[in-house]
Formats: C-alpha cells, structure tokens, sequence
C-alpha cells in the first residue's frame, strides 16, 4: 500500500491496529449486533460455545445499524467486521451494493430456517414486531382486530400509529377487510393504496403519530392514548418488568427479521458461514433462550412446545397469526409512499 | 498593495478563514449538491455516451440499447449501480425492480438488444424510459429544486406540476413562514410590555426581573420543549387546572395541535426579542416622553409620536431575530406539534436522516435560505428601522 494512501482515519486507526497486532497474529473474527442484553446472552451462549467447540478466537462488537460505517470499511478495504446483524431493507441494499457476501448454503443449512428468513445475502437472525395494545384496566373489552381499532364509536379515544406509511398502511387495509395474505397484492395497485388513505382519513383526527419506540408507551401510560401500535418487546418489557395492565393483541402482528450477514471481503468469509451455522442450530439457542426471550428464525426452535411456552413474547411463534412486512414492497414503493403519507398527514 | 493594508489583512484573516469555512463552503457546496446528479453516469458510464449523442427523438438509436447492455453485464455487484436505481425509483417508481430485471437477464440476452430488452420488460421497448434515462444521464438535475416546489419534468422535458396527492412542499413553506411569522407577532405582543417594564427596574428588582429572563434563556431548548410536552399533554397539569376550576369538562387535546407549537416556541424565542430591545429602551432618556408631556401630548400620543418610534430599531432587531429563528425550528415542532403543524426543518432532517435523499435535502435547505433572504429583505424595504431607512431619517 502506498504511504499517500492513507488518510487520517487510517492514522489514527494505527496504534490501535498495533495493539490488536500484539494481541495475536490477526484479529479475531468479530461478530456484530445491535447491543443490549440480547447480546450479552448471545456472547455467553452463541459466540463463545462456538470459540469453545472450534478453537477460533472470536469478538464480538455493537453498532447502531449505521451502514455508512460498513460501506467505509469495505470501500478502504479494510473490512474488521466479518459477521453483521442488518436489519431487512439495509441488507438487501447492502447486497445490491455489493457490501456483503452471498450466503453458502453449502455450508449453511437452508432448511433450519424459515423461508422468509432466507436470502441471497442474509439469513434468519432474530424476529421483532409491531402490535395493538393498550390498558387493560381502563378498558376491559378493548379493540381486538384493526377493524375495532378503527371503530370509534365503540371504541371511543385517541389511537397511536407509527408516523409513516410502513405498518400504517398495513393496518388500514387489514381493517378495510382485506386478509393479511392479499394485502401487498392490494397495496400494490393505485386503488388499493387509494383505499387504504380512505380508511385512514376515517381516524384521521383520532390519531396520535410516534416516531420513536419508547413514545406509544408513553402515550398509553400518561393517558394521551387509549389504543396503540408498538413493538411487542417494549409492551411485554413494560408488561412483565413494571407490572403494567397491558395485553399485546397478537392478531394485529406486524413483523419482520434482522439477518445475520457476512461482509463482503471479510478474511474469515468460510470461517465466518460455519459460524453462523453454528449459532443459528437448535442446541445453541436452547442455551441463550434460557436467559433471553429471543426469537429466532429457526423452524425446530418456533415448533418446540418448551420454548413457546417459557417465551410466549417470541415474535415468530406468533407469525401465522400476523404479518411479515414485506421489505421489497417498501424499498420499491418507499419514496412514493412516504411522500404521499406526507402529503396526507399535513391536510 | 501597502505595508499597512497587509497588515489589516493578517489581522481580519482568522476572521476571513472562519466566514469561509463556516459561512461560504457550507453554503456553496449545499447549493451544489442540490444540483448534482452523478448515479446515472457512474453505473452506466458507455449508455451515457450513447446518450449524449441521440437527440431524443424516436426512434432510439441502436447504440443505446447496445452500451446499455455491456454496462449491464459490468454492472454485476457494482455498488454505484444500486445508488441509480434508488435515485431513478425516487423519480418514478418501479424503476428500482426495472433495472434490475435488466440486469438478471443481461448475460443471457442477444442481438438486437433493443427487442431483447423490450421482452424482458415492456417499459423497455416504450421511448420515455429512454428519455428518462437520458434526462438523467446529466450530471446536474433541476429535479430535487423542482420537487421542492410540487413540480416535476416529464420525460420531453417540460414541467408540471405533480399529483395533488404528492404535492407536500409548497403549503409547506407556506405553514413554515406563516408560523414564524405569528411567533413573531405573538413575541412581540409579548415582549414588548415585558421590556418596558424591566427598563423601568432599578437595583435588585431589575436584576432579579432580568434572572427571569435570562435563566430558562440558558437552557436548552430540548429540555424546554420536553417541559411544555409534559405541562401540555391530556393528564398534565393545565388540563387538571383548568377542570379544577370548572372551565372545561372533558381533558382538551392541546399537545399535537398548532397552539401547542405556537405557546412552546414563544416561550423558547421570547428572550431573543426581549433582550435586544431592553438594551435600546435602558437608553432612551425619560426626558424625551416629558417632554412631550409639557407640551401637551396625551398619554397615547407620548407612547405613538415619541416613545415607540424611538424603540422601533430594537422592535426590529428582536423581531427578525425571532422569525429568522423560527424559520429554520426543528425540535419544538417535532415534539409539541402534530403531522400538521411540522416546517420546513422536519423535512431536511427527514431527507438526511431516514431516507438519505441529499439532493432533496440540500434542495430544500437552500430554497428555504432564499426564500427567508427575500422575506427578510421585503421587509427591511417596507418597515422602519430595519435597514438603512432610519439613518436617512434622522
């Protein structure tokens, strides 16, 4: 490498590129997530039974979802991170763009996985959703479908949506009547979406809009809110650990996944397919759900009958009840949808 | 150029260098980017040249489709390919999947490329997705300024307006102006009262009054905003206050509506138009309003024909203040405010953040620049004291 090539980042990157250099010949393979507890037990129970079982060195890191980071390190060629979670429709733009490697299913076995879990570039890592919920105690017989959360007169109160045209629009064709499975074939054609902004318009001014996680648990605890759409982690988190009166309504389930990937150009790319072959296999992840509810996308893990009942919250065990938000329809429609719900909102 | 003028100029260089870097390069290279419009070429570099060279008109040159395909078969993994999609989709959608069932079918496909094309996907035999790309095969776009104002270019180059459905940004503008300006009135109406009062002040009341002023001043405006989200919402305390004293039945929905926004943002602007004109009224000598008293002026009078236009250069200072302010909120609205009541801000940040659309971003940053100089300028023409009217005057 020429001594005009680097850049300052580089520079500053030197000492402590010398310090892992000391450490070992290499660095070690590096697994990346999102943090938090999930990770921590994934550390314990994935990450090191696989360093255990092969003898390889591994690390693990935490990122934000931030892929400007990624792109950076596979456009300087210096890649450092070799397994990545992504969320769906960064991963399959990160594919497009050639920043991760193809997935082996060689070396990966393609049947442990649900379908939707499978793609070119990433493979079933953790469920996570959206659903209806509310207080319990203030109302005893609330809203059970998203036809009820539109009914205002039987269900009179402010309602909390998403700010934005994902899961919104979803939820207003599913209380048009349309049935989960035709709900993208309908989204798709300019009447249906023309139906959908009809449907809002009939809640418009009972709609209260969230544009971070924590807020509709704000708005359903301080009563600003009666009924709202939020993801089911934090409900059951509110649920279980501060004693809330709240039910999620698992019919009213807006899911999808983050996948585990590999970066392309990565030094431990072979190393690194084994490895997430290993973490996503049954016997692993009886271990991790032991002390963290998670929800992998593992068929063997979502039809054993012991983990559906110690973590009744796994966003996949309730997958055939709700529906899997459908990242090509979004990377596709996005720009045209958003600026229409835009539009829409500010009339 | 003498000892003394370089002199001068090393000593306002730091200056010069900061308005450079801080003012001139930001603004310039924002106002760039507004235009700048490289996917096209970077991921079909031989379809461009192609391009440059038909003039349009149907029929499609042969040359075209065959660059076309050659890019397509180079185009494998290539990341500046994904990048012209998403900017094509942007324009129309369907383009995304388009070109890349191009793509998919490229190594397969065989002379003549243009039949080949055309069955692979329709769009591909019809002339406007040819013209489209070549509208956008140039390295500079009016597109984003144009979406920036509800209009768009159709493939033959003319423009129009786009589908009321779409159209977001003109009354955008307009809530975002017409916002600033009430705050501006109400700060006003406010602070002008407030001011007089602390100009009369002496000694410890007069530092403490200022205290008041000047704390929530030091605070950040996130933490104020919060503050009002707490004080506004259905279960807070203005609510409980006001079924306390029997005025209204039911909780009122005040947090997520415009009044909302309007209470928050004066509240978080009003030092800025208090404090400037405090300073011009402590030096306003009582002698002047006596003055005007002993020689008969009513109470009214010695307030329209001497006292006010005295302070009418501060009124202006903290005015433009505020509305320039305003003009550029981003957090109070978006915490107190409703989907209705978000400016011009909400959108930038939204381009920036969550779509990651600079173009549009820069787009409307700058409009937004050039739209508040012009107002700023208009009313520096038509009111007193902004400008060099006064100094004229006198």
């Amino acid at each position: 490498m020429a001594i005009r090539g680097f850049t300052t980042p580089t520079l500053l990157a030197l000492p402590l590129a010398l310090g892992l250099a000391t450490a070992g010949q290499a660095r070690d393979l590096t697994i990346v997530g999102f943090g938090g507890g999930y990770q921590d037990s994934a550390r314990e129970h994935l990450f090191e039974a696989y360093e255990k079982a092969t003898g390889t060195p591994v690390s693990d890191d935490v990122y934000n979802g931030e892929m400007a980071k990624i792109y950076a390190m596979v456009d300087s060629g210096n890649v450092t991170y070799d397994i990545v979670m992504i969320e769906a429709p960064e991963m399959v733009r990160a594919c497009e763009d050639g920043v991760l490697a193809q997935i082996d299913y060689d070396v990966i076995e393609k049947s442990k996985f649900i379908p939707s879990a499978i793609a070119t570039c990433g493979v079933g890592g953790t469920g996570w959703g959206a659903a209806m919920f509310y207080n319990n105690d203030k109302h005893p017989d609330g809203p059970q479908t998203f036809a009820d959360f539109w009914d205002t007169e039987k269900f009179p109160g402010k309602r909390s949506l998403r700010s934005g045209p994902k899961m919104t629009l979803e939820a207003a064709i599913m209380a048009d009547g349309v049935p989960a499975a035709e709900v993208y074939d309908v989204l798709s054609t300019p009447e249906g979406v023309d139906r959908a902004f009809a449907k809002l318009d009939e809640i418009k001014d009972d709609i209260v809009w969230w544009t971070s996680g924590a807020q509709p648990l704000q708005f359903v605890g301080s009563g600003e809110v009666d009924y709202a759409l939020a993801y089911t982690g934090r409900v059951l988190k509110a649920a279980n650990t501060e004693g809330l009166p709240y039910s999620l309504h698992w019919d009213t389930l807006l899911y999808s996944i983050d996948y585990w990937t590999v970066i392309a150009g990565s030094e431990y790319e072979g190393e690194a397919m084994k490895m997430i072959d290993f973490i996503t296999d049954m016997d692993q992840l009886k271990n991790q759900a032991a002390v963290w509810a998670i929800s992998p996308a593992v068929k063997e893990f979502i039809a054993d009958p012991e983990m559906a009942e110690k973590n009744s919250g796994a966003v996949l065990n309730h997958s055939d009840e709700g529906l899997f938000i459908d990242t090509e329809f979004w990377i596709e429609h996005g720009d045209d949808l958003n600026a229409r719900f835009a539009s829409w909102a500010a009339q | 150029m003498t000892r003394n003028s370089k002199a001068g100029l090393a000593l306002i260089a730091p200056l010069l260098v900061l308005i450079l870097a801080g003012f001139v390069l930001p603004i310039a290279s924002t106002a760039l980017k507004a235009f700048d419009n490289p996917e096209v070429s970077a991921a079909l570099p031989r379809t461009t040249v192609a391009l440059g060279q038909w003039d349009g008109a149907a029929p499609l040159p042969d040359a075209v489709p065959d660059a076309f395909v050659a890019d397509l078969q180079d185009a494998m993994g290539n990341r500046a390919f994904g990048q012209m999609t998403r900017r094509l989709n942007f324009e129309e959608s369907g383009m995304r999947s388009l070109f890349f069932k191009a793509r998919r079918a490229a190594p397969g496909l065989e002379r003549p490329y243009a039949q080949a094309l055309a069955e692979v996907d329709p769009e591909w035999g019809r002339i406007e997705t040819w013209q489209m790309l070549k509208t956008h095969s140039n390295p500079y776009t009016a597109s984003y300024v144009l979406r920036s104002l509800d209009l768009r270019m159709e493939p033959d180059g003319t423009i129009v307006k786009v589908e009321p459905e779409q159209a977001i940004f003109v009354d955008l503008f307009i809530r975002t102006f017409a916002i600033s300006i009430w705050v501006t009135v109400i700060a006003v109406l406010l602070g002008y009262p407030t001011a007089y009062v602390l100009s009369t002040l002496k000694g410890r009341m007069e530092s403490l009054a200022l205290l008041c002023v000047l704390v929530p001043f030091w605070i950040s405006i996130l933490v104020r905003s919060t503050a009002w989200f707490i004080i506004l919402q259905r279960e807070g305390p203005i609510n409980a206050a006001l079924q306390f004293a029997g005025l209204i039945g039911e909780p009122q929905a005040i947090i997520f509506t415009r009044p909302a926004v309007y209470i928050a943002m004066v509240h978080v602007l009003l030092p800025f138009f208090i404090l400037p004109l405090l300073s011009v009224m402590k030096r306003i000598r009582a002698d002047y309003v006596r003055a005007a008293a002993s020689l008969g002026a009513r109470p009214w009078q010695q307030f329209l024909l001497v006292y006010l236009p005295m302070t009418m250069p501060g009124v202006a200072a903290g005015a433009l203040m505020v509305f320039m302010l305003s003009v550029g909120f981003y957090v109070t609205p978006a915490l107190v405010g409703g989907l209705r009541d978000q400016m011009v801000s909400y959108y930038i940040a939204y381009f920036t953040n969550t779509t990651i659309n600079l173009g549009m971003a820069a787009a409307l940053s700058l409009l937004l620049l050039v739209m508040t100089g012009v107002l700023v300028a208009v009313a520096g023409k038509l009111m007193p004291g902004m400008g060099g009217k006064q100094g004229a005057r006198s």
